[in-house]
This record gives structure tokens, C-alpha cells and sequence, in this order.
């Protein structure tokens, strides 16, 4: 079968990306996809196609919940905000993500053995 | 439960996300035309940043389905439309189905009547038996064997003294077919009466829908309890469902009775393919007609006993018990100074329990082989249909590839595709299934007359249940796997390239699969074949019998002149005579005569002694015998051997006369003319005035059925010992049906009140006597037609492909020089070796099977090598015809056509 995730992030990076930043503010698809690119300075490349279907699994979880509303551009936009379930998710994933970040780091270190 | 609303509002969904992502493009767009990208570039750009929007809907869409079974739907309905676009194949292969399943349902439906259902009455399992219940009548002797028939004492003696039955009951074996007057009427009508004891309903756990049914007390004073209990349908049918037939007055004989009750309609009685009109109490026995007086004799002994086991005893520990007051009892009978002889054989006398939760059938002693075989032949046949579909969906998944080839190749997983074809092959069982349900609805009531063979259909319910829609729903969901999965299989095994490239693929007929299921459908059709075939042969072989009786024109009645009030003495002996001799007057009959039986009705048997008897006979007393007027043996043609028959001279006053036939002749006076020799009814400590005389010797005749070997049989003169006689027969020439008025206005004159039933000839006697074995014969070989007409449209497909298959083949052999008649033999071959193989492993099949069929086999063998020989060149003719209209397409092919044809 095909992964239809993106080659370059592990499972659920995206999510937590998406997760990460509407922590901050409330934001819809498109004002989140510019805003990961920026953020990550262009380093990870990801289809903005991809967020859409990431959204809905985080919605599916309840992790996020939408409602329609207007952007400042003036356009009928569906705007993401994150629920609480979503901020406790997030914490643990990313304390998570550290971890496990911190023993590929030590393994990939040189001069220890 | 959002999932389940995305469920339900899925359009709202999918066109709100297009919206957004539209949305999103076009902010896109004009974020990039503002950093100054012409609208054409911006466009672009947008696109290629975003990716696959469609893939982006559908991925972010298959977020919320349920997955399977949306996917189930989806197969479904995708499968609904391929089967419609093929709707040759669909029918074929439902049709098909149809009647596998179908008949399998249908012949369930009997077997389930006749060998499964239980009693619908409360916790049947607890219901016992004494006895196998396989006999049925009046048996006198002193128990020396396992036993099923018991006497009234008995049945008493068990209900005081037993210690493990919470309900003891006894039921006649025989029904008493009565006549009498309901109400204020005063034409006699054929009542069906069964005498049961009182405890009869409690012990079966029956509760009447109206009124009571009996107690004890109905059943405690001979002659005193004139009351009856009405069957559901006899209410429905003389009574119309009036509730007021409580306390309806019924005469019949001597004795006026009360209706107290009506059963259930689900309850038919005990006895399968049986159903009285009414119960009355065993302590009216002597007033019913014919009078039976057994219940204060001990020998005696014409009941069924049911009893109810106490929720806590277990079967052996009630059988135990049983059989200490059986031997007490066995004892008691033999007096007070026994032989040694007769205190061994009473050491065999047992009695075994049987479990009664489905009640007593003789019915299910006759047919349960018979039905067991029918049930092997129909599941065979389903066999052989579901390899037929299997082959069609082969060769379907052949023509399929490409399909199959693209749809893997934009995707779809392996196991996808064979879930897919499964689907399909679902489909069509279940409109298989469905139909075969309707047919079998139809044809069971068709096997029900069928197994009848009278003129009346046996009350059985054969509307199916729930076990028979269970085995049903079993059939429909095991089928399709049998025929769908092998080629789902084979057809998800595609080379994606290849397939994609090719234009005709290769095809089943290099296909191993293929061949083997033809070779195993043709074995499996000449299995059911050969059985068929032995079955012809002993249906064949049974009419052929030597009757030792002409069975041809004569006519059977039932007069019953105990209902009218005659007593067993000599005014029923003149009543006889007088109409004998006015019917015999009758223009058109011949002659005219009474007996006890004919042909097939069962007989009353006894020891017989003779001073001079041979060896044989004196290891074996027992020999049938008669009652019968004058004019019995010209009636029924029995040519007389050697001295005379009855005649008028034979008188109550006279000598007591017999006619023996040959075999009693040769064995109770070997070395003699048996004429003016005596003999011994009763055998060797009868009385001496039970002594007979022979007059005469008849040749030998089949008595109770025609499979049975010659007994000995002596006749007697109810002349010189008076007794009812059930049956009337006449042999005439002419019109029947003017015959049968006539002899009964001739009845009339003589006693307008007695009562005459019946009229059926004596070849349907002897016709009905064979039904279980012509049922077998006759859907055994239906059934294998139907099997062989599956095989053969198996071998024409698979031929008709392969023609197809080698056009080419065959254009490049007829361009260079091949002759029609070898391309004939070319493709004729292949077929043969097929046909040839399935033959071979058929005979093989057939060797292990058929000495199975051995008890129901008459004058035929197992290994009959006529039949297998016969059979086996019939099938092999019929699958080379099969093979012969596609290999004639095959010699027609023009070479020119057939190269361009590429």
C-alpha cells in the first residue's frame, strides 16, 4: 500500500506542527500552511494539500475544532482553533517528540561510543 | 458520534472542503500576483505548492469513513453492476444456484419433517419410548427379545410401581378407522380414532385450545368414559373452527361420546405422518370398533408406551428400572410350571428406551435411509453446480483480466480484488438462494405427495422452519466460497504487463484448474448416475416380481360393519356371504370375495405344528395366515396347486378346513401330499380344536411386501370362524368407475347403513407398497440428469473457449493442409480425454460408494458391472456431444478469416 504521508516527516510530525502553532492563535488552512513554511524557514517541504486531510484526523480527534468565519482578507474561511484536549495532546507529544529526539541525537553524536 | 454524522451529510461535507481548499488556492493566487507573478504563473505555482487537490479531498475525506464497511457497500454495488451488464452469465449461474440450493432446501424440508423435528410439546427430550416403536399391531407372544409392544396391565403395573417417570402413558398401535354419526346427523362418516390413555395428554405436555383433554379418571372404568378430544384439524374441517363442538355428541358403534376438547393445531399427535380426527380413552377399547378386548389381557399386546423421565433421572438408570418390572412381569406370563425352553427365551426379553422427543415413525424408519441418500445426491449436485459456476467465473476472470490488470495497477490491493470478486460471487448465491427457497416451497409439497403415494397427502409439515432457513442461510454462505474463491484467487494473480499488453489472454483451457473441475464433474455425475442407475434396476426388479396374485383389475373396499352395530357371530357371516354373492351378481365382476388383508397391510402370524413337519419348521414355527370367503382365490387369482378350495360345504358345523400354500406344504409335510393332513394353529401346546385339515394348496404369494422372501401361509374360511374382515375385493372387467357404483348400490341393498370407503385398485396397493423405493428411483435419476446436464454445459463451455482460443491455431493447421475431419478429431480428442478421466475417477468413486446403497438395493448388486459399463459409455457419449458442436465450429474455421482475425 502507498504512504501518502510526506516522505520527509515521521508520523504525526505535521499534526503536531499544525498543533504547535494554533497554540499560539486560532488560524485557517491557508494563513497555517504560510505560517509552518515561514517558521521553518522553508527547511521542511511540505505539500499544502497534505494539511487538509490532517486537519480533519485532528478534527476526528477533537483535538481541533472549526468553525466558518472571515479572514482579514475579506474571504468566507474556516478557522481552526485548538480545544483543550488538543493543548494536552500536544504537551505529551511533544515531550515525546524530545525524547526521542535526545536519543537519536546521542546515538548520531560523534567521539562517544 | 461526529463520524456517524459525517456519515449521513456526506455531499454537505465534500462541498464544504472543496470550498476551503478553493479558497485556499485563490488566496494563494493572489498573494503571489501581489508580489507581482503574472495570474497564468501565480495559477501554477499555487497548484504545484498545493499537490493533488483531488487526493488532498479524497485522503481528507477517508479520514471519517468506515472504511470496510463503506467498502462493502461499494463492492456491492459495484457487483450488482457487473453482474447486470452480463445478464447471460447472471442467469445461468442463479439458475443454477437456484436449483442446487433449491433442491438441497427442498429434500432438508422432508428429512427435517420426517427425521428431526421434535414433538411441539414441552421439554420433548424428556420423552421416552419403550421399544423402538417399529412395530405396530396385536402381538401375543411371550416377550424373548427386545420388546415394543405392551398390554394394558403392563402399562398400569408401570405407571404404580416405577420409581423414575414423573408420567407414564400408552397409546394403541393401531388407529381404529370408524365410522359413525355426528350430532343429529345420520350418514355414517370415516372418523380416524386413536385410543390413548388417560395420561395420555399430561405425559406428552398437550394443552387444549378449547375445553380439557382426559385425566386418570377418564381411563379408569372399562366402558365408562364416553368422551373424545378433537385434533385442530378435524375441528377446522367438520366443524368449522365452532367453538360450540364442546360437548357435540358423537355415536359410533353402540356408544354415544362427548367432544370435551380440541388440541392444538401444531399438534398432529405422536406418531409422524399420522393424524387422528379424535382420542377417546383406552377404557372404551372394547365398545370402539372393531372391539378390540385386551385390557385385562396380558398378552395382549397392542401399546405404545411414552413416559416422561423426572427432570434429575438419566435414561440407562429409567431403562434399569424399567426392565426389573418388565422380567417380573414376562415372568408372570409364563404360569406357574415354564418349560426350560421358555424360561431361556424370556432371559432375552428387554426393553430398550428411546428417546420420543420426536415421537413414534414408522414413517422414519421407511424413509430415512431413502432420505439420507436423496440428501447425498442433491448436495453432490450442488457440488457440481458450484463447479460449473467456479468454471464460468474462471473463464469470466479471464475475459476480466484487463479490468483486473487496470484496477490493480491504479492501486487496488490483491486482497482488494479477491474481496471484490467474492463479492460478486455473494451476490449471486443469495439471489440463488433466494429463488431456491421459492422453488423448494413449491417442490416439497410435491415430494410430500410424492412420499404419500395414497390418496391422501401425509400430514406433515414441511413449510420450512428455522432450521431448514438455517441450513439454508449455511448453503447460501458456503456455496459461493466453494465456486468464488478459487477463481477470485487465480484471477488476482495477474502479470500486470502482460495482461495490460495482451489483447486475448491464454484462456482457462490451459488452465489446470479448469480441467480439473470439469473431470470432477463428470466423475461426480457418474457417482449419482450409477446410484440412480441401481436404483432403475431394483424399481425395475421389485415390478417384475412374482406376486404369485394378479394385481391387475380388482377393485379394494372397506366395509365396516362394526360401526352399524354387527357382533362377531354368525349374522356377520351371512352379512359377508349376502354380499359376496349379490356383488358377485353384479354385471362386469367376476368374482367377489372378504379377507382380513390383501397385499402390504401388515398380517396376523402364528406357530403352526404338524406331526410330520420337517427340521426347518420346527426351528421355526411361525407362518401368516387369512380369513377369506369363497370366492377369494379366484378373485385375487391365486392358481390352486392341488384338492380344492373353500366351498359351500365348508360350514361353522363342518371340519375345519385350510388352503396352505406351497412353501407351508413343504415345510410342514415334506415327505407327503399334504391333503387331508392336519395342522396346528397356535403350535405344539394349542389346543386340539384349534386343529386344521388342508383341502388345498395354493401357489405361493408375496404377502407383505415384495422384497420378502416366500413364507409359509395357510388361509382360512371366515366361514368356519367368524371375525370382522377389513377388506372386500373385486375382480371385474369393464368400467371402473361404473363398477364401483354398481357394487356399492349392491352393498346398499343388502344393509343401506353399513359403511363402504375405500375403492382404490389392488395394483395401487402393491404400487404404494414400493413408494420409498420409486421415490429414490425417480429423484435419484432426475437428480443425476440434472447433474449430467451440469457437466455437459461444463465440458461445451470449457470447448467452445478453447475453439475460440485456437482460431489461430487451428487457421494456421487448415492453411497447411489439415483436413476438417482431423481438426474435428484434434478438438474431440481433448474433450474425450477429459470426459475419459472423469469417467475413470467416477468408476472410482462409485466402488467406494455404492456399498452404501447395498439395503436399499433389490436384485442388484452394488458392483453391478451392467450398470457401471451402461453408465459409463452413456456419459462419455453425452460429454462427446457436448464437445461435438464446438469442435464442428472448429472445422468450419476459414484460415483466411482466422489469420486476419490476429
Amino acid at each position: 500500500m502507498k504512504n501518502r504521508e510526506q516522505r520527509d516527516l515521521f508520523p504525526g510530525a505535521l499534526e503536531m506542527m499544525i498543533l504547535r502553532t494554533l497554540k499560539q492563535q486560532p488560524l485557517h488552512g491557508y494563513a497555517l500552511a504560510q505560517h509552518i513554511k515561514r517558521t521553518s524557514n522553508d527547511l521542511l517541504q511540505i505539500e499544502e494539500g497534505s494539511l487538509y486531510p490532517a486537519l480533519q484526523r485532528l478534527l476526528k480527534d477533537q483535538l481541533v475544532k472549526a468553525e466558518w468565519g472571515i479572514s482579514s482578507t475579506n474571504r468566507r474561511v474556516r478557522i481552526y482553533r485548538l480545544t483543550p484536549a488538543g493543548a494536552k495532546h500536544l504537551a505529551h507529544e511533544v515531550s515525546r517528540f524530545e525524547k526521542m529526539l535526545e536519543g537519536i541525537t546521542r546515538v548520531l553524536a560523534p567521539g562517544e561510543s | 458520534m461526529s463520524w456517524l454524522k459525517q456519515l449521513f451529510s456526506r455531499r454537505r461535507f465534500h462541498d464544504e472542503l472543496s470550498e476551503e481548499i478553493q479558497e485556499h488556492i485563490e488566496e494563494k493566487i493572489e498573494e503571489l500576483v501581489a508580489r507581482g507573478m503574472t495570474r497564468t504563473e501565480a495559477a501554477y505555482t499555487a497548484r504545484r505548492e498545493f499537490g493533488n487537490v483531488t487526493l488532498s479531498q479524497e485522503d481528507s475525506r477517508d479520514v471519517w469513513r468506515w472504511p470496510s464497511t463503506e467498502d462493502f457497500f461499494m463492492d456491492i454495488g459495484y457487483g450488482l453492476r457487473t453482474l447486470g451488464r452480463n445478464p447471460g452469465f447472471t442467469a445461468v449461474a442463479v439458475l443454477t444456484l437456484a436449483l442446487g440450493i433449491g433442491a438441497n432446501t427442498a429434500i432438508f424440508s422432508l428429512l427435517n419433517a420426517v427425521l428431526l423435528r421434535t414433538l411441539p410439546v414441552n421439554n420433548p427430550s424428556q420423552l421416552v419410548l419403550f421399544g423402538a416403536g417399529k412395530w405396530g399391531g396385536i402381538i401375543d407372544e411371550v416377550p424373548n427379545r427386545g420388546w415394543q409392544l405392551f398390554s394394558y396391565p403392563f402399562y398400569r403395573q408401570v405407571q404404580r410401581d416405577n420409581g423414575v417417570f414423573s408420567d407414564v402413558s400408552a397409546i394403541s398401535s393401531m388407529s381404529n378407522e370408524v365410522h359413525g354419526t355426528i350430532g343429529e346427523g345420520t350418514d355414517a362418516e370415516a372418523i380416524n380414532a386413536r385410543l390413548v390413555s388417560g395420561t395420555y395428554f399430561s405425559t406428552i405436555g398437550v394443552n387444549p385450545i378449547l375445553g380439557r383433554t382426559f385425566t386418570d379418571d377418564d381411563d379408569r372404568i372399562p366402558g365408562g368414559s364416553p368422551v373424545a378430544v378433537a385434533s385442530y384439524a378435524w375441528w377446522k374441517r367438520r366443524f368449522g373452527g365452532d367453538p360450540a363442538i364442546i360437548g357435540n355428541k358423537m355415536s359410533i358403534g353402540p356408544t354415544v361420546y362427548t367432544v370435551i376438547g380440541v388440541t392444538p393445531e401444531e399438534f398432529f399427535g405422536t406418531t409422524a405422518g399420522e393424524s387422528p380426527d379424535v382420542w377417546i380413552p383406552l377404557a372404551m377399547e372394547e365398545l370402539l370398533p372393531p372391539g378390540w378386548k385386551g385390557l385385562n389381557d396380558k398378552r395382549f399386546q397392542s401399546l405404545y408406551i411414552i413416559a416422561r423421565r423426572k427432570p434429575d433421572v438419566r435414561i440407562e438408570q429409567a431403562q434399569t428400572n424399567v426392565n426389573v418390572l418388565f422380567k417380573q412381569a414376562v415372568r408372570e406370563l409364563l404360569g406357574s410350571q415354564p418349560t426350560t425352553k421358555q424360561l431361556d427365551d424370556i432371559q432375552h426379553a428387554h426393553i430398550e428406551l428411546t428417546s420420543a422427543a420426536r415421537g413414534i415413525s414408522r414413517l422414519r424408519v421407511q424413509f430415512s435411509k431413502p432420505l439420507r441418500v436423496l440428501m447425498a445426491a442433491v448436495a453432490l449436485v450442488l457440488l457440481i453446480a458450484c463447479t460449473n459456476i467456479a468454471n464460468l467465473l474462471l473463464a469470466r476472470a479471464t475475459n476480466r483480466q484487463r479490468e483486473i490488470a487496470v484496477r490493480m495497477s491504479i492501486g487496488a490491493g490483491r486482497l482488494r480484488v479477491i474481496r471484490q470478486l467474492l463479492t460478486e460471487s455473494f451476490l449471486l448465491a443469495m439471489f440463488g438462494t433466494v429463488l431456491g427457497i421459492a422453488l423448494a416451497t413449491w417442490t416439497s409439497k410435491l415430494l410430500l405427495v410424492m412420499v404419500s403415494a395414497g390418496p391422501q397427502t401425509l400430514p406433515l409439515d414441511v413449510a420450512p422452519d428455522s432450521r431448514v432457513l438455517l441450513f439454508t442461510l449455511l448453503l447460501s454462505l458456503a456455496t459461493p466460497l466453494l465456486f468464488g474463491m478459487a477463481p477470485a484467487w487465480r484471477a488476482a494473480r495477474v502479470e500486470l504487463n502482460s495482461s495490460l499488453k495482451q489483447r486475448q489472454s491464454p484462456g482457462p483451457v490451459h488452465n489446470p484448474l479448469a480441467k480439473a473441475l470439469i473431470v470432477s464433474q463428470v466423475a461426480l455425475s457418474l457417482v449419482l448416475l450409477i446410484g440412480a442407475g441401481l436404483f432403475l434396476r431394483t424399481l425395475v426388479n421389485l415390478t417384475n416380481v412374482d406376486m404369485g396374485f394378479n394385481k391387475n383389475r380388482v377393485l379394494l373396499f372397506q366395509i365396516e360393519p362394526a360401526s352399524v352395530g354387527y357382533k362377531e357371530d354368525s349374522r356377520l357371516a351371512r352379512l359377508y356371504e349376502q354380499i359376496e354373492q349379490r356383488v358377485s351378481a353384479v354385471p362386469g365382476v367376476h368374482a367377489a370375495s372378504f379377507s382380513m388383508f390383501t397385499f402390504n397391510q401388515g398380517s396376523w402370524s402364528e406357530d403352526a405344528w404338524a406331526q410330520e413337519e420337517s427340521a426347518e419348521a420346527k426351528s421355526n414355527r411361525e407362518i401368516l395366515y387369512n380369513r377369506v370367503g369363497t370366492g377369494f382365490f379366484s378373485t385375487m387369482g391365486l392358481p390352486l396347486v392341488a384338492g380344492r378350495t373353500f366351498g359351500r360345504q365348508d360350514t361353522e358345523n363342518s371340519q375345519k378346513g385350510a388352503v396352505i400354500n406351497e412353501t407351508m406344504a413343504r415345510r410342514f409335510f415334506p415327505n407327503e401330499s399334504p391333503l387331508g393332513r392336519r395342522f396346528r394353529l397356535g403350535g405344539p401346546d394349542a389346543k386340539p380344536e384349534n386343529d386344521k385339515i388342508v383341502i388345498g394348496v395354493v401357489k405361493d404369494a408375496k404377502y407383505m411386501a415384495l422384497k420378502e422372501q416366500p413364507w409359509p401361509a395357510a388361509y382360512l374360511a371366515y366361514s368356519q370362524d367368524v371375525g370382522y374382515l377389513w377388506d372386500f375385493e373385486v375382480r371385474f372387467s369393464g368400467d371402473a368407475r361404473s363398477t364401483v357404483a354398481a357394487v356399492r348400490q349392491a352393498i346398499r341393498e343388502v344393509d343401506p347403513r353399513l359403511p363402504v370407503s375405500g375403492a382404490g385398485t389392488l395394483a395401487e396397493q402393491v404400487d404404494r407398497s414400493i413408494v420409498d423405493q420409486r421415490l429414490t428411483a425417480q429423484l435419484s435419476s432426475f437428480f443425476s440428469l440434472v447433474a449430467v446436464f451440469l457437466a455437459c454445459t461444463g465440458i461445451y463451455g470449457l470447448m467452445s473457449y478453447a475453439v475460440v482460443n485456437r482460431t489461430r491455431e487451428i487457421g494456421i493447421r487448415v492453411a497447411l493442409g489439415a483436413r476438417q475431419g482431423q481438426v474435428l478429431t484434434l478438438i474431440m480428442l481433448q474433450g474425450f480425454v477429459l470426459a475419459a478421466g472423469g469417467v475413470a475417477v467416477g468408476i472410482a468413486l462409485a466402488f467406494i460408494f455404492t456399498r452404501f446403497l447395498a439395503s436399499l438395493l433389490f436384485a442388484v448388486r452394488p458392483f453391478d458391472p451392467a450398470t457401471f459399463v451402461c453408465v459409463a459409455f452413456l456419459l462419455t457419449l453425452i460429454a462427446l456431444t457436448a464437445c461435438y458442436l464446438p469442435a464442428r465450429r472448429a472445422m468450419r474455421v476459414d484460415p483466411m478469416v482466422a489469420l486476419r482475425y490476429e
